[in-house]
């Protein structure tokens, strides 16, 4: 018991930083994530002893984490709904500092469908390839490339065709 | 700008647009202690269906004996396999190896079909926030669908939502198939609105019950997909 969870700690202190910043972009708000980030450690804990890949991990808590925000986002009082009109904080016209482009990209993400956000956010935050993200996604690599070009279409739709000249030059 | 331009540009953009973290509102002790809770809950429930089906075999076995039978370690066999064979998807989780579980799997069925005639519906919960994972909505539950005793619970948020609802969440698994059971209780006068393939129903207490099933891969058939409207219709009259 006490090396599983010297073996836990380890992994949490490593890992819950990253994890809560996909859970983030996953659903948009800082509390949910934190919600979702720690449904996931609680799980991940209980099953602690039957992933006995340690490689897997990320994997195990990625696939936890997606299938957590994308299940909320079905339920009744949560249940999300894509609206073609982006929020109007997306509509930022001109040059915009870092912190404005940060919310400018959030708010376009909630403007995507959960799976299709989650393929985007595991391919650019999380730095998966093809055949990782449809790993944890449970799908295709076929489903994976499909969604992530509709994923950037969604976002380019939100966003005003900006994304590719989203970061600020530095 | 080349795909592989483009991916840099959007990685360094997608993180840059987390990286304005609040303090976490968590930490390891206390996932740790959620952790240990729910194993202790769960526990407790296993123990609390393994010495309900001890009552039930000592009853048979005094029938039995009360009847004239001299087959008394006949009579127990079959309860015995029953058990195991209702245990038998069980065995995938480590965790069920404690042994009360084989005994625990038959005591949902001894609850008879029509247990709940008579009695008052549950209806909505007492807390000050829904319990996401509600232990009395969870007994209704295996009564139901004896195959999900012993689940492990699906990960849900903590949001505070209003106290008369009641909810459940768990990693099911249907022969070869798996995926997650989500049973919501909504009381007299919230709304909802079933997401698709779930199964809702008016239930005895004037509130709403919704069940629906997920499967862990994406085009699988749900598990228990044939079974959501009995459920729903058998939670109806409970709750």
């Amino acid at each position: 018991m006490a090396d599983r969870d010297e073996e836990f700690d380890a992994y949490f202190r490593a890992r819950r930083d990253a994890v809560r910043r996909t859970a983030f972009l996953l659903c948009g708000d800082w509390h949910r994530a934190d919600d979702h980030a720690q449904a996931a450690f609680v799980a991940l804990h209980r099953h602690w002893r039957r992933i006995r890949d340690r490689s897997s991990l990320d994997a195990w808590m990625r696939k936890t984490l997606v299938r957590s925000v994308v299940d909320e986002s079905r339920r009744p009082w949560r249940r999300e709904r894509v609206t073609d009109a982006p929020s109007p904080a997306v509509l930022v016209e001109g040059p915009a500092d870092g912190v404005v482009m940060r919310h400018v990209l959030v708010d376009a993400l909630r403007a995507v469908p959960p799976r299709r956000r989650a393929v985007l956010v595991l391919r650019f935050l999380d730095g998966l390839d093809v055949a990782a993200t449809a790993e944890v996604l449970g799908c295709s690599q076929g489903t994976v490339k499909s969604q992530t070009a509709d994923g950037l279409v969604a976002l380019r739709a939100a966003l005003g065709e900006a994304v590719d000249d989203l970061r600020p030059a530095r | 700008m080349d795909e592989r331009d483009r991916d840099a540009r959007l990685t360094a953009t997608f993180q840059d647009a987390a990286q304005d973290a609040p303090p976490a509102g968590f930490d390891v002790a206390e996932v740790l202690a959620t952790s240990r809770r729910l194993t202790r809950r769960r526990r407790s429930a296993l123990a609390g269906a393994a010495l309900a089906v001890l009552a039930l075999t000592g009853v048979g076995v005094t029938a039995e004996l009360a009847g004239g039978s001299e087959t008394v370690a006949a009579s127990s066999a079959p309860s015995r396999n029953g058990a195991d064979a209702a245990a038998e998807p069980d065995a995938r989780d480590a965790d069920r190896a404690a042994g009360l579980e084989a005994q625990a799997a038959p005591a949902p069925r001894a609850a008879p079909h029509g247990a709940a005639e008579g009695e008052s519906p549950l209806g909505p919960g007492m807390r000050e926030c829904a319990d996401r994972q509600d232990p009395q909505l969870r007994a209704l539950v295996e009564q139901v669908l004896p195959e999900v005793e012993g689940a492990p619970e699906a990960p849900t948020t903590r949001e505070c939502r209003p106290g008369g609802e009641r909810g459940l969440a768990l990693e099911v698994r249907d022969g070869d198939r798996s995926g997650v059971l989500t049973v919501t209780y909504l009381p007299p006068g919230a709304s909802s609105d079933p997401a698709s393939g779930a199964r809702s129903a008016p239930t005895a207490s004037g509130g709403t019950v919704v069940v629906s099933s997920r499967s862990e891969e994406a085009g699988d058939r749900p598990p228990f997909a044939d079974r959501l409207d009995h459920v729903a219709a058998y939670l109806a009259l409970r709750l």
